[in-house]
């Protein structure tokens, strides 16, 4: 550090930072000139804790590590637990799993999407992302019985059959979300002072996606078709009909291009769910999972959150309670070794876009 | 599985099992693994390094160190696996094959004590702050004993809340 | 900023004295006016956003989020503290004006919730700052905060959201146990 330099903690209490961390960064004047990301404001030690507790009761645990969208950790604890234990689950349960992750991707994206005009001091799309957001939440609400945290997917299938008319009512909802995307873009994408700010923003070199591990739609911004979806097909995905979305700008423009088109295709994938959801059972028959012992083994599971490739590495030796689930999030790397580089040379103001951009989100890093 | 045998020949490997179409598991000795790791990026095309994970075999005395790459052209993951000794764990850094690696080895420093060998940041704290026991997921860190030591009990024993008045507690700090 | 002397007071505060009819006045007005200040320590702060937006709107009632915690009377603890955020919100809330008042959400910060073995997770709230209002849940839904505001609406109506003034008079017993769990006390001491 120079003389000419000042240091200045950006976080953890800021309205620009997404959620609880902080970045500290070396200021010359209004650029950057180093950047450091810290993180722990909010380590609950999961992965000790799911050491103590048997698998069932992990549940209430594991959608804890993402708030915004905690089904794909249910998701992907359920699925290795599945493949550990040797459960096939009904037809019908990966179709509605898949049902719930769609929604919920797509509950996040509006969020982002208003979140991103947030950070550039649009507060209009923020109050309507999160108020279109809600209607999706109701629909949760109805389903599972809460808001935020379902805990609705469980081992073998999944809690609850779907309501009466439910499918209807998701429709519906498609059709009015349909109805309100054009004004969204209307403000946001045919502004000029996003267009001016995002373009060109946090311009990531293309050696760095596959070197980093740069996953989901920041690797698809710079052109590479990285989706889980698709290359690893989980749940109902192998039946459902999409391409990878893929954009050429490398820059903060073209994630926000990525993310805008997600939402469309969101919208098409839960109309294809609904369309082709078989009829039967929801629920694999369990042993006592009270006393429900895993036989020994380890897998690695994974699938695509909205800000990248989500990960569980589980090992079980045989007993009533995981030796060690290892949570693998987007965040860890996007957050701390991206995020790092990426600051540097950018202007102060320009923090909040970049991290709103790159999706960090503090809990799935440091759990 | 090709790619396990190619590592068969060229490598010492202790334990080796197909696990899904998409996921293969490796475990070799300690002087191989970078080594490895290096010939997988190089010339199979796994080019990414996902995570890096450590397991706590208390009962054999070994922690084991997990390497997990993805090949993003035939979408295939690997995890390459080690064992070090649990007195005085070390390793080398990885760091300039791949730069995230730094990240997961000062997690995995602080959390388990490993001591990775040439990493510059692994000794700055990362999560924890001011701590002051044992890594906290070794598998001998008693965390709820820890947590009534530090934080108090969470309720009293009788089972119903029966929570003393703040008041109350300001005047018998009082008398003492 | 002046002498470092005032900035940084090591002496206790004076209790702020005021009375009758000009008491009622103040807590009439700063009942219809809590700003709160926006630091999400945990993961309740989702639940703040249909809050404090369009749907459930509690602008009307009075209530906005500001950024700097000088300006706000609210502070919302959002769920479980981690030591390392403790540090931090204790610090926020030296730094904000009097009177301030605060707010716990969920279940965390009552008795610890279902984090009451982390190592790293507080249990119990009220030991390290004094909370005028609890939420419980996990999380609070909307309706629920805002029944939780309309309470401490009432309180601060009726003079009775008093905590702040608690904080000032046994300091010395908050900062006992605070030092107790934070063990490196590199912090300054703000004047209120």
């Amino acid at each position: 550090m120079s003389k000419e330099e000042v240091r200045l903690f950006i976080g953890p209490q800021h309205p620009g930072v997404t959620g609880n961390m902080s970045v500290e960064v070396l200021l010359k004047g209004d650029t950057i000139t180093w950047a450091k990301t810290h993180i722990g404001y909010l380590h609950r030690g999961f992965e000790k804790l799911m050491e103590r507790r048997i698998y069932i009761k992990s549940f209430p645990l594991v959608c804890r590590i993402c708030v915004p969208e905690p089904d794909t950790n249910e998701e992907n604890f359920a699925r290795g637990l599945e493949e550990l234990a040797g459960i096939e689950i009904p037809e019908r349960a990966k179709w509605i799993r898949t049902l719930v992750l769609e929604l919920s991707r797509l509950q996040m994206f509006i969020m982002w999407y208003g979140g991103i005009a947030g950070s550039m001091g649009l507060s209009t799309p923020v109050q309507w992302g999160i108020g279109d957001r809600d209607y999706i939440l109701d629909l949760f609400e109805e389903l599972t019985g809460g808001r935020i945290y379902h805990i609705y997917i469980m081992p073998g299938g999944v809690r609850k059959d779907l309501p009466e008319g439910f499918e209807e009512r998701v429709l519906k909802l498609m059709d009015i979300i349909e109805q309100r995307l054009p004004e969204y873009d209307e403000i946001i994408m045919e502004n000029a002072v996003v267009q001016k700010r995002l373009k060109g923003l946090a311009k990531i070199p293309r050696d760095w996606v596959d070197e980093m591990g740069i996953t989901g739609p920041v690797a698809r911004a710079c052109g590479f078709p990285y989706d889980v979806r698709k290359d690893h097909p989980y749940e109902a995905y192998p039946y459902l009909d999409f391409d990878v979305i893929t954009e050429d700008g490398c820059d903060a423009w073209a994630m926000l291009l990525v993310r805008r088109r997600e939402i469309d295709l969101s919208i098409n994938l839960i109309r294809q769910i609904i369309e082709k959801m078989p009829k039967g059972e929801f629920l694999a028959r369990l042993p006592n999972v009270l006393y429900w012992k895993i036989p020994p083994g380890e897998t690695y599971v994974k699938s695509e959150a909205t800000r990248g490739e989500f990960g569980y590495y589980m090992v079980s030796d045989g007993s009533d309670k995981p030796r060690r689930v290892h949570v693998n999030g987007p965040s860890f790397v996007h957050g701390i070794t991206l995020l790092e580089r990426l600051l540097v040379g950018q202007n102060i103001a320009d923090v909040a876009p970049i991290m709103v951009s790159l999706q960090t989100c503090p809990p799935e890093m440091e759990r | 599985m090709e790619i396990l045998d190619k590592l068969k020949e060229k490598f010492e490997i202790l334990q080796s099992q197909e696990k899904r179409e998409d996921l293969a598991l490796v475990g070799t000795t300690e002087k191989d693994l970078i080594p490895l790791l290096v010939y997988l990026k190089e010339y199979e095309g796994y080019k990414t390094l996902v995570m890096i994970s450590c397991v706590d075999w208390i009962e054999e005395g070994k922690f084991e160190l997990v390497y997990n790459l993805w090949n993003p052209s035939k979408k295939h993951n690997i995890l390459v696996k080690t064992k070090i000794p649990r007195e005085a764990p070390k390793f080398q850094t990885i760091y300039k094959i791949w730069p995230q690696a730094e990240a997961y080895e000062r997690e995995i420093h602080e959390m388990f004590g490993v001591d990775f060998e040439g990493n510059p940041t692994q000794h700055e704290e990362l999560i924890l702050e001011d701590w002051d026991d044992i890594p906290p997921m070794r598998r001998d860190f008693d965390t709820l004993k820890y947590s009534m030591e530090k934080f108090g009990e969470r309720e009293p024993k009788s089972g119903i809340i029966i929570r003393k008045q703040i008041s109350e507690q300001y005047d018998e700090w009082r008398r003492k | 900023m002046g002498k470092d002397k005032n900035y940084f007071l090591n002496e206790k505060p004076e209790k702020m004295t005021y009375g009758g009819v000009f008491r009622k006045i103040n807590d009439w007005a700063r009942a219809r006016s809590l700003w709160v200040v926006a630091y999400g320590t945990g993961c309740g702060s989702i639940e703040l956003r249909p809050t404090f937006t369009s749907r459930f709107d509690a602008e009307r009632l009075g209530m906005r989020m500001v950024g700097t915690p000088r300006q706000a009377d609210v502070l919302i603890i959002s769920g479980y503290l981690t030591v390392k955020t403790l540090k931090r919100v204790i610090r926020v809330y030296e730094q904000m004006q009097s009177p301030k008042y605060v707010v716990a959400l969920g279940a965390c910060p009552i008795n610890g919730g279902m984090y009451y073995d982390s190592y790293n997770a507080i249990n119990r709230l009220d030991l390290y700052l004094p909370v005028d209002v609890w939420i419980t849940g996990c999380m609070p839904r909307p309706e629920a905060i805002l029944a939780g505001f309309k309470r401490l609406q009432e309180l601060i109506d009726s003079g009775k959201a008093d905590g702040w003034k608690k904080y000032i008079e046994n300091l010395d017993w908050y900062r006992e146990n605070q030092r107790k769990i934070i063990k490196n006390w590199r912090m300054p001491n703000y004047n209120w």
